[in-house]
């Protein structure tokens, strides 16, 4: 997969290289507009990191110019400034989605993921975890065939987060920033993850001990598959 | 009391202290109007009187040595001619007693004597005093009638007057200082007034609001500058830290203090989410295009929650009409309204206790009430509840900083969404949020 990060703040361009690099991902960093146009015209990309606040350029023309030249590319923005109306018009002009800083890396990671599920129209996106079966199309849980209704949306969500980061300790915070990223509310960290992952295992336990979910001591927990 | 009402009460009480006055003056005015009227009539019936005796010889009034005397029929007038003793010299016009047939009778009387073949005479011409007086009442009468009829005219013209002057006054009032949001008045329109004073106060307070209005926009700019300038930094961290958890020589206890980094970023990420939430709604940056149930939008606010309420062993009941819709709201905002007054809600409770939430019609719109049975909140801890950063219950030593309820007070605010707050301690608390009638449909 090769990835494009246009992005002027240098420190975060190189961080966000770091990551998709270790995640196998080929990148190339520009950290002004005019490079970016320039590459955007002569190569071809899977992806393309957007930041809008460019120096040099209007953020929202280089959008432009790849969706023109780079039709296949999924176009991800990157910003600080998240108004609704910047947000509605980087969609209408053919984003695939958007990104408000700060973000998490991982999250950066699912997005990306799942603008890949849709673009390839992967439909049965089924993980086998010991006897149980995730499909995470469906957003379903079951056991040996056997539906298990009793998981909720956000116990779901959890797991099929940590599913998608498999073998990779994620910590309450970033756990949390995924579970409660749209409301912004007074309380900077609580254990509430742990409790939702307390109720996924007694709920689980019921069908057979889910011993890939792992508790990862003082820091968080993982899925190991 | 107004300042039309202060003016026509100074007018009219101003006027009928004069009138009055002119009034009880009236008398004595008459009186010597009257006597100066009478003295001078006086002095020409006496001209008259030497006149036909010049003509006609004293013997046309005086015969065998009788005095002369001619009275009116009802003695109002008399005129008398009589001897003199020789060395008399009179000629003078006094208030004197006569007795006239039988009667006594206050007279305004001329005296004056005069010779005619060095005999004397006295000339005697009178007018009764009754006579005099007697105009002096129905003038009175009259007088206090017409001018309090004109009193009443002018204070009538004064008041629809004042009234028309002061209008800009009250206009002003009513339209730049009063049922305006604050601090986003609407564009200045000019009160129409001829009164320069009124054009004078008129700028002034359009001078006046736009400084403040630019003293709030420059805070609300700072805030939300500042608040995206820490957005980069922040993000560059929380790579860098995400990166670092990645890497395969770091050490679990490295670890464990980068875990420790990343709790104190997110707050960091928090604080600035929500000032720059908060400045996003004060804005104006937000949609109110959106329609939802109030039992969808509590029921999915309590699906959010329902982790923190199984922590706490608390009972939720909602109690809402089924067909009661928000409309022309801002469905995300909202919920943000109600997961942070229900979390406050849970936060601020008794392990085992319960939040009852329910709604009704009310006289203006729909009522929706958020009631726990916590801690409470103190008297003099309730009216700064609002205020940002104003971090009470610190001995509770919670995961907080206080900006819980002033994002839902700038979330009320800006659907125009009135909050009632009642609350006692170690009782419990009741947020009653009124959404107005034109944000309801059923």
């Amino acid at each position: 997969m090769n990835v494009l990060i246009v992005e002027d703040e240098k420190a975060l361009a190189s961080e966000l290289e770091i990551f998709l690099t270790g995640n196998n991902y080929l990148c190339e960093t520009c950290f002004n507009g005019t490079t970016a146009s320039e590459k955007i015209a002569v190569n071809k990309y899977d992806f393309i990191l957007i930041d809008l606040g460019l120096p040099d350029y209007d953020g929202l023309d280089l959008l432009k110019e790849a969706k023109q030249s780079n039709a296949e590319a999924a176009c991800l923005i990157l910003t600080a400034r998240a108004e609704v109306y910047d947000r509605i018009k980087g969609l209408d002009m053919g984003a695939d989605d958007y990104l408000p800083k700060p973000f998490s890396l991982l999250e950066l990671q699912s997005r990306m993921q799942a603008i890949m599920r849709r673009k390839f129209g992967i439909k049965n996106n089924t993980v086998k975890l010991g006897s149980f079966s995730i499909d995470l199309t469906d957003r379903t849980i079951s056991h040996n065939g056997v539906m298990i209704s009793a998981i909720t949306k956000k116990e779901f969500d959890l797991i099929a987060y940590l599913i998608l980061h498999k073998n990779r300790t994620l910590t309450r915070p970033q756990l949390s920033e995924h579970i409660w990223g749209s409301v912004v509310n007074d309380d900077y960290d609580s254990n509430y993850i742990d409790a939702h992952i307390k109720n996924i295992r007694k709920k689980l336990n019921v069908y057979e001990s889910p011993d890939w979910l792992e508790t990862v001591r003082g820091l968080g927990y993982r899925i190991t598959l | 009391m107004k300042l039309q009402t202060k003016l026509t009460l100074f007018n009219t009480v101003s006027k009928l202290v004069i009138v009055l006055l002119f009034v009880a003056l009236l008398p004595s005015l008459i009186k010597t109007i009257n006597q100066n009227y009478t003295d001078t009539r006086l002095r020409k019936q006496k001209d008259k009187v030497l006149q036909v005796v010049h003509n006609k010889g004293i013997k046309f009034f005086i015969e065998d040595n009788e005095a002369y005397a001619s009275y009116t029929p009802l003695k109002e007038e008399y005129v008398s001619i009589e001897f003199a003793p020789p060395n008399e010299l009179l000629d003078t016009i006094r208030n004197e007693r006569r007795a006239v047939e039988g009667d006594t009778i206050r007279y305004r009387i001329l005296s004056h004597t005069f010779k005619i073949d060095k005999v004397n005479y006295l000339l005697e011409v009178a007018k009764s005093v009754n006579t005099i007086g007697e105009t002096s009442t129905p003038l009175q009468n009259i007088a206090f009638e017409v001018l309090l009829s004109m009193v009443i005219l002018t204070i009538l013209a004064d008041l629809f007057y004042s009234n028309y002057v002061l209008r800009p006054l009250s206009l002003i009032i009513k339209t730049k200082l009063r049922g305006q949001k604050f601090p986003n008045f609407a564009a200045y329109k000019k009160v129409q007034t001829s009164t320069t004073d009124f054009e004078y106060l008129d700028m002034s307070i359009h001078e006046m609001i736009e400084t403040i209005e630019r003293t709030f926009q420059k805070e609300r700019e700072f805030i939300s500058n500042a608040s995206h300038e820490l957005m980069t930094p922040i993000s560059i961290l929380q790579s860098k830290i995400e990166n670092l958890f990645e890497q395969e020589d770091v050490s679990d206890e490295l670890k464990i203090s980068l875990l420790e980094m990343q709790r104190i970023l997110n707050r960091l990420k928090t604080i600035t989410k929500t000032l720059l939430l908060i400045s996003q709604i004060e804005n104006e940056q937000f949609l109110k295009e959106d329609t939802i149930g109030a039992d969808e939008l509590l029921q999915d606010v309590y699906d959010e929650i329902s982790i923190r309420l199984q922590q706490k062993d608390i009972t939720c009941e909602i109690q809402l009409p089924a067909n009661v819709r928000l409309k022309s709201v801002n469905k995300f905002l909202l919920f943000n309204l109600f997961f942070n007054l229900v979390n406050n809600a849970i936060k601020y409770n008794k392990e085992g206790g319960t939040i009852t939430i329910s709604g009704q019609p009310v006289k203006g719109g729909f009522m929706l009430r958020v009631a726990d049975t916590g801690i409470g909140i103190s008297p003099e801890q309730l009216p700064h509840i609002f205020n940002r950063f104003k971090k009470f219950r610190q001995s509770m030593a919670q995961d907080s900083f206080g900006l819980g309820l002033p994002i839902v007070k700038s979330i009320a605010d800006f659907h125009h969404v009135h909050i009632n707050i009642t609350s006692e301690e170690n009782v419990g608390s009741t947020f009653e949020l009124t959404f107005p009638d034109d944000l309801v449909g059923v």
